[in-house]
């Protein structure tokens, strides 16, 4: 069996670190190259896995590619699919799937006519705990399902993920997708109506964007909750934020704190007390499901009308913010 | 596709048995145990077949995984070794330091691959600490805590009853209490972070003539100055089990604790209004501490390279945990060789 050949393309998210790791530790893949429009960090990350540079997209698509995996500014994931489909059998697009809907429909419409398979990065899916979670959902045992609170906090990253045109928005479009995603995955259901309050620079005084979001949703299955998507974890605490879910219905409580398996470390050095996660990634599980879609020439499991989905709902949060009143999707 | 023999039908060839049938490129063929009918209730469960003999299973394998108790390691490890077949033995590698001598000059003489299955090397938790004080985040080695602490290991299981496990354990003689049988992982775990032992002091409930309930709290005092504590209990309260890490440095400490709160918690209200609640910590599976080492064991075995726990490892935790059993009955310290 010959190896599964996969080009990266752009280390702009920071994921793309975790993926390529996990890649490399994989039987039957092998890592045809990286392109990056920053020289100084695609050669960087070519030299620490020994593959090739490529300073053009087209460069790498010569290179008899199984699958792509697309780590780009969230404004730069359209492009790079567009110029990508019909050249590889698979697609990896970092989370969310663009920054306008108009994208996000044709890169899909340009996948499937292509014949291309699009999966959308949500690792969230293939984190043990989220998948216990999910179980127990299966099995009924919570009887009728009422309500869910969830956040997804995190750090400000900086960089392109606070320039509006790069990234579509701030702490709202960075952090709704993936629990919205769980959401519609737990219950194969969808969000029906969305109000938000977003808050631009409450947190980092000066950084012309949002930084703080509480999303109210209700469900189409009827079940009602909430989202915290703020940057709201500073630079001293000890992680760089969480995924959480509190899911109650008519039998009891299932609470699930996605990173809690970790060890304190306190490091004179860093002058901070840290939580050092030493769980199962869910980036390992994404990428191994994403290289066995290819192998087994399968449907995505995680597809693009799923990131579109969860896109959408992210928008109808800043469009309710503007109003100040529910969108219904 | 490799043939896995195992030799011995207890608890953790139980354990072993589910990797070892969830592992690609893995067939297990079946079970040797003196007791036959523990051996037929393992291929009932697991399948293979029963071997009648040793010499019968070592004709039918590539790879034996020795999972008898301490004290009948070294007659199965010698033969799979003198048949050339690539070895798990479980811990501890014998429990006499006779024997692990015998174990070690055949591994050596016959040139056979030879793993000891200290599994703690494999939890995520124990490995990650280890790889953040090699990282240099908490600076130079300074005092390390470990905590392995639970009740008597009974026959819980109906597998268990009847098969003379608990009777073993219980037989200080046989099994050495918790410092041979439990604090051994702690022993190689923080002979593992900090280096060679130089010395150790234990006291204990080995000699207090209240068996099966056994209770040791062991000092060591490592070559490069830094100091080591192990509590190993079977005495603590059913359902209390625990573990613990405490690594501190001259810039920073690590700390873990198995009783904080789990990753997924389920509290559910029963038809009688009573609260049923659960946690648990889930991983992936190729994260199983007990698959970890078993696919390790077999990754090194194909590619005739290292493990990461060789013989000699085996046999110092050995030579450590009897000191420790020596201070116990001496009262003074005692110094490792």
């Amino acid at each position: 069996m010959s190896d599964i050949r996969i080009g990266m393309l752009s280390f702009a998210h920071i994921h793309a670190v975790s993926y390529v790791h996990f890649l490399s530790q994989m039987e039957g893949v092998a890592i045809a190259g990286i392109y990056d429009d920053d020289y100084d960090r695609g050669g960087r990350f070519a030299a620490q896995y020994d593959v090739p540079y490529f300073r053009r997209v087209e460069g790498l698509l010569d290179q008899e590619l199984d699958g792509v995996i697309i780590c780009s500014e969230n404004a730069h994931h359209a492009p790079l699919v567009l110029q990508s489909a019909g050249r590889v059998d698979g697609i990896l697009c970092e989370k969310p799937i663009a920054t306008t809907v108009e994208d996000g429909l044709e890169m899909i419409e340009r996948c499937r006519e292509t014949d291309t398979k699009l999966q959308i990065a949500f690792p969230m899916r293939f984190a043990p705990p989220v998948m216990e979670l999910k179980q127990q959902l299966d099995s009924g045992v919570l009887g009728e399902i009422y309500s869910v609170k969830s956040t997804n906090h995190g750090s400000m990253p900086g960089r392109w993920f606070v320039d509006r045109k790069l990234a579509g928005g701030g702490a709202v479009i960075d952090h709704t997708v993936h629990v919205v995603d769980l959401l519609r995955w737990f219950w194969d259901t969808e969000v029906e109506e969305v109000y938000a309050e977003v808050g631009d620079e409450l947190l980092h005084p000066g950084l012309g964007i949002d930084d703080a979001g509480l999303l109210s949703f209700q469900l189409k299955n009827g079940v009602f909750g909430t989202l915290d998507t703020s940057w709201s974890r500073p630079e001293s605490y000890p992680t760089w934020g969480d995924v959480k879910l509190d899911v109650l219905g008519e039998n009891g409580l299932i609470s699930v704190d996605a990173f809690e398996q970790n060890l304190q470390v306190s490091s004179e050095e860093e002058g901070k007390t840290s939580w050092v996660n030493w769980g199962s990634s869910g980036d390992e599980g994404l990428v191994a499901d994403f290289v066995d879609m290819i192998r087994e020439d399968r449907e995505p499991s995680v597809s693009g009308e799923d990131g579109l989905r969860a896109l959408e709902v992210a928008l109808a949060a800043y469009e309710s913010a503007r109003r100040a009143e529910p969108i219904l999707l | 596709m490799k043939r896995v023999g195992i030799v011995g039908a207890g608890g953790i060839s139980r354990t072993h048995a589910d990797r070892w049938n969830q592992m690609p490129g893995i067939k297990l063929v079946g079970f040797y145990d003196i007791v036959k009918d523990a051996a037929r209730a393992a291929v009932q469960r697991s399948g293979g077949r029963v071997f009648r003999s040793m010499h019968e299973l070592l004709d039918s394998v590539d790879y034996v995984d020795v999972c008898t108790p301490g004290t009948a390691h070294v007659e199965p490890v010698i033969a799979a070794l003198e048949a050339g077949h690539p070895t798990v033995c479980e811990k501890p590698l014998a429990n006499s330091i006779f024997d692990c001598g015998r174990i070690l000059d055949t591994a050596e003489r016959t040139g056979t691959p030879l793993f000891i299955a200290m599994v703690v090397r494999f939890f995520p938790q124990f490995a990650k600490a280890k790889q953040v004080l090699d990282s240099g985040a908490i600076g130079a080695p300074g005092v390390i805590r470990t905590v392995r602490s639970g009740s008597f290991p009974d026959a819980g299981s109906a597998w268990r009853k009847g098969l003379a496990i608990t009777s073993y354990y219980g037989d200080f003689a046989q099994s050495g209490g918790v410092l041979l049988d439990l604090c051994i992982h702690d022993i190689d775990y923080q002979r593992w972070c900090f280096g060679e032992v130089e010395r150790v002091f234990a006291r204990g409930m080995m000699y207090a003539g209240k068996e099966p309930k056994d209770h040791a709290l062991i000092t060591l005092r490592f070559a490069n100055g830094a100091v080591g504590h192990i509590e190993g209990s079977w005495s603590y309260p059913r359902g209390r089990f625990a573990t613990r890490i405490e690594i501190a440095g001259t810039g920073g400490i690590i700390e873990w604790d198995s009783r904080t709160r789990p990753p997924v918690e389920v509290a559910l209200e029963q038809e009688d209004g009573s609260l049923a609640s659960s946690g648990s910590s889930p991983t992936a599976p190729q994260h199983d501490p007990y698959y970890a080492e078993l696919a390790h064991f077999v990754r090194c075995a194909e590619a005739k390279e290292p493990f990461l726990v060789t013989p000699h490892d085996g046999m110092m935790a050995v030579r450590i945990a009897r000191a420790a059993i020596d201070s116990l009955q001496s009262g003074k310290p005692q110094y490792i060789r």
